[in-house]
């Protein structure tokens, strides 16, 4: 059975329709993100889920069971679906523990419950403190604590992270992730920020003028994004003319396997810098090295084929032990299959790329 | 934020080897001391005067049975009005706050106006139309109408101050609306709801006129009539060291249940939160939430305005209204400056160089709110007889420094709430830039705590708009405030002509009162507007 | 209105000269006073300064020699007599004396009386018949009249009663005659006769002991229609029926002794007993041969107890007993 099931959600926020359609589907357990820039209506879309405030037009439903609907309406506190606000927003008159049980019975505080989640979130030794004596990821911690208590079928995060260090960041995050899992709990983060969708969840919805632009894997996105734009979101692209045929395209690169089917003809596709190889036996085509950046781990390389008409492409290579030197000659390949578009179906000329 | 440990870089160059201590704050701790010396004052007089009579004679006067019938009559009702004021106080700031209860914005505001109305008004517009209103409920009903705002204002501005993401994350939590109620908006707002308990228990314990209208005796009203009746200073002084010492009990009572405290963690998006709807229980609300707007503003406004139209003339005549009007106005300001400015240094003092001993310091200058005001004038006419000459008696200035000191613990509220606001980190920045002392006090400091001192002022002006027993012992000779004026007409039972200056009492301080709710409004969401009520511990 | 007064004084010319008046009289009767003796006297202004009698008492033995006060006006001859017995009045002249009956002047001639009261019952006719009404005030300590009786015992027109009765019985027998009171009234304690006669009034207690002049005023104030209560005389001569005597004094500390005799003196004239004789305080005149104009008793068939003001004393007897039964 899905955890949740988010059908045509329409909802509009002060007269501009902030959800214009939205669909979207939880397994059991999953953790799926819902990845937009601000104002693109994601806490919108979680406080309808939570039942905050109610769809004016498509339905909701939670392990199965109609939520919100035209005919329905499941006030939030019988929905069991747990809520964690961005600011943690914890009772600032309780104490770490009491916030904990703040969601269960009188006897269920008493027993061994709150305790066990501090030792889950590893906050074992603050029950007694008051909010304002913790840091910002404590209490973070402890508002996930406090929503995974009363063992809800579904956890709604937004964006929990936006009000920490950035050094606290992917601490907590990945202590989040672990908790959720270890609790068994669906749950669905809000957030605009894309490493933190792409590294902590199962799937990743993208929130695109009110509607789900994509949703799937973290790698999926990344290696087939559904449109160019989405390409563009998830890291850097080289962007190339094409004309394909058969699978295949050519294109200032030479040729290029296509990963997903396209019609013949003039296509636009975008190639990773990491798809760039810079010699070696798969690398055909002659460039010159415009520049190169060296950042340790891996470097840039900037070319230019020696193809009328190329643009420069940026290639990123790895454990890079010997750099040409501007001006060199090399040859270059692509490794991999590529996402292509059909011109003709294309959004608009491609703008200008890389940086 | 800690403004005390923010350094600048540059901020400060220690060219001396020797780490140094930080600098006493000398002029601050003298301009303290003086004024604690003042207030110190009249509870220095209470204890000589009572001495005075021989231990034994005022061992007798307070171990007997009238002293105890008395006490259980202050005491039972202290405790009865002060609860039905947290309940009525809490319930209506909750309708008005955070529920969808209809003409909520006009409720807001007709809720606050019983602020600006005198007690002794409330106990008048009562027992003027409804005589069968006495005694102890009579007492009851009209003090939790008189001053519920002192619980439904702090608890109004927390509630409107607080993160609207708690209610949310209870309910996804499973709490129903009476469980939420409960548990996160009386929860949250304990420290507001706590704050105006305290304040509404000592104004019981120091109300006279409401009482000696309604016929009910306290031991505020039984040190008056030992004073008056007997002419017994002893006795009197005897007395309030009693109420002095309940008053102790309501602090220590109000410290130890607020020892867990909770501010407001971080500050979320400004988003307020959606009103609950009432659904079924809208009509009771708004029937309830009526009957409160009638009972505490329509009743003695209404009174008043019928006692103006029947007129009656009982050959009285004294001072114009518009003369009373003026010397009210004169003194309230005066006071309310004076004390305000007393309050500054050990406002700045307890707030920027805390210790354990300067917050005790601060918070018993409360007490003097305990002393009745017959006792504050009479040590400090006292004093100007035997140590000055006669030097001011019964001349404007010693009244106006009557009123600061038994009102100086209304100014320090606000002047710590506001002192509090002003992060020191802007001083330090403005003394990078090259400003002096003074030039940042004047610049820097003073704008930001400058709303604070309004509401200082304003508090004590409304309290000096309705002081009588301190008043009639220190009034310059002929003049007349509105109150000792609305008082004497009202005691020879000259209701047509009491009634206009009670009407010009409201009128005069609705502004003040007006004044002090924007401030409640205003004072920024992290330190809530609860803690107005609780700077003062 | 009075404001004129307090206005005119602020900026009173040096040909003025400006006296002081601490009154603990009701301010309807001295207010008339006031405005018909600065007309009479263009001269003279005078500052009043209201509060209750034992509080101005206590003023002006604390101010002692720099009393502000000139002259003192008071509700009850006890005030006065307090004053005389600490040496802070000024003998009056002989013709001032002389316009009010001796016996209604100190003794000692350091004051003169200028009004009087009498005491009375006032009760609720629907809470308690005029027949079952007391002849006498001991006869209110009976057991009968339980849960009837209010009591304004801090009141300073009460003592004089106590003392009458104290004078009558002696001291073991007026203390049980209180205790009886006392347990009658159990709560019904008012702050003053005014509060004691509306309870009356509207029927919160049956019946009190209250000066005449205060059901007269809640009449006038309420109107005959709203009076639910009646008064009633205790029997001729009973300790209950008591004549207080309002004065005036001139304080010996006065540096305007002429005009502050000008103003004591227009107190017990013709013109000043007119006024309180037509005032709305209800008061008896008794000086200058005038009589009141008011639909009360008149002043001459009152058989008050034959207490004298010398016997009255200081009332300091009076506030030990109601102290020792804790009443105060």
């Amino acid at each position: 059975m899905r955890d949740l099931e988010v059908s045509d959600l329409v909802k509009s926020y002060r007269g501009r329709v902030v959800l214009a359609g939205v669909d979207l589907a939880l397994d059991e357990g999953e953790f799926l993100s819902v990845l937009g820039p601000s104002g693109s209506g994601k806490t919108t879309l979680l406080r309808v889920i939570a039942g905050f405030e109610r769809a004016e037009g498509g339905s909701v439903r939670v392990h199965g069971q109609i939520v919100d609907d035209v005919a329905t309406f499941v006030a939030p506190e019988r929905r069991h679906v747990s809520y964690v606000p961005q600011e943690g927003s914890l009772f600032p008159h309780l104490t770490v523990a009491e916030n904990v049980g703040f969601g269960l019975t009188r006897r269920d505080r008493r027993g061994r419950r709150v305790s066990d989640l501090l030792d889950l979130v590893g906050l074992a030794g603050l029950a007694g403190r008051y909010p304002h004596e913790l840091s910002g990821g404590q209490q973070q911690r402890v508002a996930l604590a406090r929503g995974l208590a009363v063992e809800p079928r579904l956890v709604l995060l937004d964006e929990p992270f936006s009000s920490l260090d950035v050094s606290l960041r992917s601490v907590v995050r990945a202590d989040v992730r672990r908790v959720i899992r270890e609790a068994g709990a669906a749950a669905v983060l809000v957030t605009h920020d894309q490493d933190e969708a792409l590294s902590l969840s199962d799937r990743v919805a993208v929130l695109d003028g009110g509607r789900v632009a994509q949703c799937d894997t973290p790698a999926r996105l990344y290696a087939q994004p559904a449109t160019p734009e989405l390409a563009r979101q998830f890291g850097e692209v080289n962007q190339l003319a094409g004309t394909a045929r058969d699978g295949r395209a050519t294109t200032a690169l030479g040729d290029v396997e296509i990963a997903t089917p396209v019609a013949a003809g003039a296509v636009e596709v975008l190639v990773r810098p990491e798809q760039v190889v810079v010699g070696g036996p798969t690398a055909r085509v002659l460039a010159e090295v415009l520049a190169t950046e060296f950042y340790g781990h891996d470097a840039v390389v900037r070319l230019r084929p020696e193809v009328a008409g190329a643009p420069v492409v940026v290639a990123r290579v790895a454990n890079p032990s010997s750099l040409p030197g501007p001006g060199e000659r090399v040859v270059v390949g692509v490794r991999g299959p590529v996402v292509a578009w059909s011109k003709d179906e294309g959004e608009g000329p491609p703008q200008a790329r890389p940086t | 934020m800690s403004p005390a440990t923010t350094t600048l870089p540059g901020a400060q160059v220690d060219r001396s080897a020797r780490p140094r201590r930080a600098r006493r704050p000398v002029l601050l701790l003298g301009a303290t001391g003086l004024v604690v010396v003042a207030l110190a004052g009249p509870l220095v007089f209470l204890l000589v005067e009572a001495s005075g009579a021989g231990w034994a004679s005022v061992a007798d006067l307070l171990f007997r049975s009238l002293s105890l019938s008395l006490l259980w009559n202050t005491v039972r009702l202290t405790v009865v009005v002060t609860a039905l004021c947290a309940l009525v106080g809490t319930l209506a700031a909750y309708l008005v706050e955070r529920t969808d209860l209809p003409g909520r914005r006009v409720f807001g505001a007709l809720l606050v106006i019983p602020f600006a109305i005198p007690d002794f008004v409330v106990s008048f517009g009562w027992t003027s139309i409804a005589p069968g209103i006495a005694g102890y409920w009579g007492a009851v009903l009209v003090m939790t109408l008189a001053v519920y705002p002192l619980v439904y204002l702090p608890v109004a501005a927390s509630l409107r101050g607080s993160d609207p993401a708690l209610e949310e994350v209870a309910r996804s939590l499973g709490l129903g609306r009476v469980a939420r109620f409960w548990r996160v908006t009386v929860g949250q707002a304990r420290r507001a709801i706590l704050g105006g308990c305290l304040l509404v228990a000592l104004v019981i314990l120091a109300e006279y006129g409401a009482f000696e209208i309604l016929g009910y005796q306290t031991f505020t009203t039984e040190i008056f009539s030992e004073y008056s009746a007997g002419f017994n200073l002893a006795a009197a002084s005897a007395l309030s060291l009693v109420l002095v010492a309940l008053s102790l009990v309501v602090l220590a009572g109000e410290t130890a249940v607020r020892e867990r405290r909770g501010e407001r963690v971080a500050r979320g998006a400004a988003r307020r939160l959606a009103p609950q709807a009432l659904g079924r229980a809208t009509a009771p609300a708004l029937v309830g939430v009526g009957a409160l707007v009638v009972a505490a503003l329509g009743v003695p406004v209404g009174a008043t305005l019928y006692w103006i139209a029947a007129g009656g003339s009982s050959g009285l005549t004294g001072e114009s209204l518009i003369g009373a009007g003026l010397h009210t106005a004169a003194y309230g300001a005066g006071a309310g400056l004076l004390a305000t400015l007393m309050a500054l240094p050990l406002a700045l003092l307890v707030v920027r160089h805390p210790t354990r001993m300067r917050r005790a310091l601060s918070n018993a200058t409360l007490l003097i709110l305990a002393v009745p005001g017959v006792v504050v004038a009479l040590a400090l006419s006292s004093f100007t007889e035997q140590h000055l000459g006669g030097l001011g008696y019964q001349s404007a200035p010693l009244l106006v420094v009557a009123y600061a000191l038994m009102f100086f613990p209304l100014a320090l509220v606000g002047v710590r709430a506001s002192v509090a606001q002003a992060p020191r980190a802007l001083e330090e920045v403005a003394s990078t830039l090259g400003l002096g002392r003074a030039r940042v006090f004047v610049r820097v400091t003073l704008p930001l705590v400058a709303p604070g001192l309004a509401a200082a002022f304003s508090l004590v002006f409304l309290s000096v708009v309705t002081e009588l027993t301190a008043t009639l012992l220190l009034i310059p000779t002929g003049v007349q405030t509105l109150a000792t004026q609305f008082w004497a007409f009202q005691q020879n039972l000259a209701y047509g002509q009491a009634a206009p200056y009670a009407l010009v009492m409201m009128a005069v301080a609705a502004v003040p009162a007006y004044m002090l709710g924007r401030f409640f409004d205003r004072l920024p969401t992290q330190r809530q507007g609860g803690d107005v009520a609780m700077v003062l511990a | 209105m009075g404001a004129a007064v307090a206005l005119s004084a602020c900026g009173s010319s040096s040909a003025a000269t400006t006296i002081t008046l601490y009154n603990g009289q009701h301010v309807q009767t001295t207010d008339a006073l006031v405005g018909a003796f600065e007309k009479a006297h263009p001269g003279v202004q005078v500052l009043v300064r209201s509060d209750d009698e034992n509080t101005l008492d206590a003023q002006i033995v604390e101010e002692g020699a720099r009393s502000p006060a000139d002259v003192v006006f008071t509700e009850n001859s006890p005030a006065l007599e307090y004053l005389q017995n600490r040496g802070l009045l000024a003998r009056l002249p002989s013709s001032v004396l002389a316009a009010t009956p001796p016996r209604f002047d100190s003794p000692r001639g350091d004051w003169v009386g200028v009004s009087a009261r009498v005491s009375d019952l006032v009760y609720n006719p629907a809470l308690v018949s005029a027949r079952a009404l007391p002849t006498s005030v001991l006869r209110l300590a009976q057991p009968r009249y339980r849960g009837l009786l209010g009591l304004a015992p801090s009141e300073t027109d009460f003592q004089p009663i106590v003392t009458a009765v104290l004078r009558r019985v002696g001291r073991a027998r007026t203390l049980a005659w209180l205790e009886g009171l006392k347990a009658n009234a159990g709560g019904h304690l008012y702050p003053s006769n005014e509060a004691l006669t509306l309870a009356v009034n509207r029927g919160a207690v049956a019946l009190g002991v209250i000066n005449q002049y205060y059901w007269y005023r809640l009449r006038s104030a309420l109107g005959a229609s709203a009076m639910h209560s009646r008064i009633a005389p205790f029997a001729p001569h009973d300790p209950g029926y008591v004549v207080d005597v309002s004065g005036a004094g001139v304080l010996a500390s006065s540096h305007h002794r002429r005009a502050a005799e000008a103003f004591v003196r227009f107190l017990v004239s013709r013109a000043g007993q007119e006024i309180i004789a037509h005032s709305e305080s209800f008061e008896y005149p008794i000086a200058s041969g005038v009589a009141t104009v008011q639909p009360e008793t008149p002043f001459d068939a009152l058989r008050p107890d034959p207490i004298t003001i010398a016997q009255l004393g200081t009332g300091d007897e009076a506030v030990a007993l109601l102290r020792e039964v804790q009443l105060l």
